[in-house]
């Protein structure tokens, strides 16, 4: 009976119970995007690091890996000691550059296009996947997918061979130093952002075109079975103080602290739409409850306990918001997903990172977060309306 | 005959804005089983005070309300409304049903209150809507029923737990003398089927139909019109 008068009170009142639905429901939203974002750019960083498959980085002393144009010199050295450590298993030099490209034979109309290139060690590579053909071997070139054209029309055809050379070096015509290669294949690339033009090159091809015979830019080990990734690191970076060596793990950390304002804003915007939430269905619970006083009083005074009373406003309130937080969990996946191309343009940004990550514990926490909040909201005005004196309010109802 | 309800020197003073408003001063009364009592009295006399402090939803200031020799008045909150919701039938000027809920649904909520099975209830309250006439309107909602028809489901939601005691405040006071007739008739029924019964009324002929009469002036009650 507590439940039958529970789920049928919000129906006398649709246009009420329809405004304190959407309000909850956007709230809701709001919560759950708040909440993705605080969780989402860690969590995406973490995955593609880990995605690799290596789990220490060394990279030039004073940075991260591909965070500037900075190299480690003396390169061959420094993966000599690597391969040799019996904590390592794998060891994946990486050369970044700067490359200008042209499809070769060119038509005399075709403009060059400024490349991303990655040299890497064909054996052992962790930042592309092969999506077509091979890995690039010496003098050959792999091209990165192109992505759709934004007209939605079929993707432009990939060249058997390009013209390539150190960045601005090609000029019209030839140019001067271009070297003309073979397309080994495609492949996807996990760290650059959607606005470079990536490609990759055996890493001896590249050092070679940009004069760099001895530099990588980072490198990627990979830990051998059972050495602990954070230990080995800090084993490898007292060895080798000119270079910073850090673990996966102490990366993650390390973006987690840059990245605490984004989480704390996102915290603070998500903890407002929650007291939103809650001060709407208080408010809507004690409009509701106030228009009932007489009826509520009534019924104390044939006998039906405080706690029934209490137990069917709850359940009222806790129902509706029910409904309104599952509408908001969807809302906000939508919401999110358009939320996430706005902010996907942002500069630089590695494409397999996101903004908002969908995850099951997240909404469970929306949904839990709301219905505690609802319940907390709704049970003053119950609170209240329970020790009213009977006798007083039936008074007052009365003619 | 032992009463059913005793009342001794009821007082009950209200505070109001700081100044204390005596609406019951020294009520005595004794109700019989199957008493027919009708309070009488102009507007503000105290009647529903006192049909509150004999219900026990209120307590008196001072003084007593005894129901089958138990003192009800000093109870605490919950065994109060224990007390109401088993021994005491209340029915109101304005009904007040729940109106999300059909006829017989309304006269369930106090069984089921009371622990009472589903299928019992519902057998219950169809049984006490036919007893009302209102045997064609379960299935209704009090926003399709008329004032009188209302007010029958409202009676018959007091009777659900077989009360020995029914109280009502005003229960005509919302309906046309036609319908008001038909509700006098059943309060005469329920007397002769056993049931005691305390109105507190305007309505003439309903305080006529009652076996005793009793008035109210300035919270003070007597057999005699003032």
């Amino acid at each position: 009976m507590i439940l039958r008068c529970a789920l049928r009170e919000p129906r006398r009142h649709p246009g009420r119970t329809l405004l304190a639905v959407a309000g909850v429901a956007v709230s809701g939203a709001m919560l759950l995007d708040m909440l993705m974002l605080s969780n989402g750019l860690q969590t995406s960083f973490r995955d593609l690091l880990q995605d690799a498959g290596y789990e220490v980085r060394v990279s030039p002393a004073g940075t991260l890996p591909l965070d500037t144009e900075a190299t480690i010199r003396d390169a061959t050295r420094l993966l000599a000691d690597l391969r040799d450590d019996p904590g390592v298993a794998r060891v994946a030099p990486v050369l970044a550059a700067n490359l200008s490209m042209r499809a070769d034979p060119t038509s005399d109309g075709e403009a060059e296009r400024s490349v991303f290139a990655l040299g890497v060690d064909p054996a052992n590579q962790g930042v592309f996947r092969v999506t077509g053909g091979r890995i690039p071997g010496p003098g050959e070139i792999l091209l990165g997918e192109e992505p759709p054209p934004p007209d939605g029309g079929a993707p432009s055809a990939t060249a058997d061979s390009v013209s390539i050379a150190a960045f601005g070096a090609l000029g019209s015509g030839a140019g001067a130093g271009a070297r003309r290669m073979p397309v080994s294949g495609s492949g996807k690339f996990l760290y650059v952002s959607e606005s470079e033009v990536p490609v990759a090159l055996e890493l001896g091809t590249l050092q070679e075109l940009t004069d760099r015979p001895n530099e990588v830019s980072f490198v990627m080990v990979e830990a051998a079975p059972g050495i602990d990734p954070d230990t080995l690191a800090t084993r490898l970076a007292t060895r080798h103080p000119d270079v910073r060596i850090v673990s996966i793990g102490e990366l993650v950390d390390q973006a987690e602290r840059r990245l605490s304002y984004f989480r704390q804003l996102a915290v603070i915007l998500g903890t407002v739409s929650l007291l939103v939430a809650g001060l709407l269905v208080g408010t809507i619970a004690s409009v509701s409850i106030s228009d009932r006083y007489g009826t509520i009083a009534a019924a104390r005074a044939i006998g039906i306990s405080r706690r029934s009373i209490l137990a069917t406003l709850l359940i009222e309130s806790l129902a509706q918001s029910a409904v309104a937080v599952a509408l908001g969990v969807a809302f906000g996946l939508v919401t999110s997903r358009y939320l996430e191309r706005i902010l996907s343009d942002f500069p630089g940004l590695p494409e397999a990172v996101r903004f908002f990550v969908p995850d099951g514990r997240i909404a469970a926490i929306t949904v839990a977060a709301v219905l505690v909040t609802a319940a907390l909201a709704a049970l003053g005005p119950a609170w209240r309306v329970t020790r009213m004196p009977i006798a007083t309010t039936l008074h007052r109802e009365e003619p | 005959m032992k009463p059913l309800l005793e009342a001794r020197e009821l007082h009950r003073t209200y505070d109001l804005q700081g100044e204390p408003v005596h609406a019951v001063r020294g009520a005595t009364l004794d109700v019989l089983e199957r008493d027919f009592l009708a309070l009488v009295g102009p507007s503000g006399s105290g009647k529903s005070t006192l049909l509150h402090l004999l219900a026990a939803v209120d307590r008196p200031t001072s003084g007593s309300v005894r129901m089958r020799g138990r003192d009800v008045s000093s109870l605490p909150d919950r065994l109060r409304a224990r007390h109401r919701l088993l021994n005491v039938g209340l029915v109101f000027q304005r009904f007040h049903l729940l109106p999300m809920l059909t006829a017989q649904e309304n006269v369930e909520l106090p069984l089921a209150e009371a622990g009472v099975r589903r299928a019992e209830r519902e057998a219950r309250a169809a049984e006490l809507l036919a007893r009302v006439g209102l045997d064609d309107r379960l299935r209704h909602r009090p926003g399709e029923l008329s004032g009188g028809q209302q007010q029958r489901v409202a009676i018959a939601r007091a009777l659900a737990n077989r009360p020995s005691l029914l109280l009502a405040d005003e229960p005509t006071g919302e309906l046309d003398r036609t319908t008001g007739e038909g509700i006098r008739r059943l309060f005469a029924e329920l007397r002769d089927d056993g049931t005691a019964i305390v109105v507190a009324t305007h309505d003439v002929h309903l305080a006529e139909a009652a076996d005793r009469m009793l008035w109210m002036v300035d919270g003070r009650l007597g057999e005699e019109e003032p």
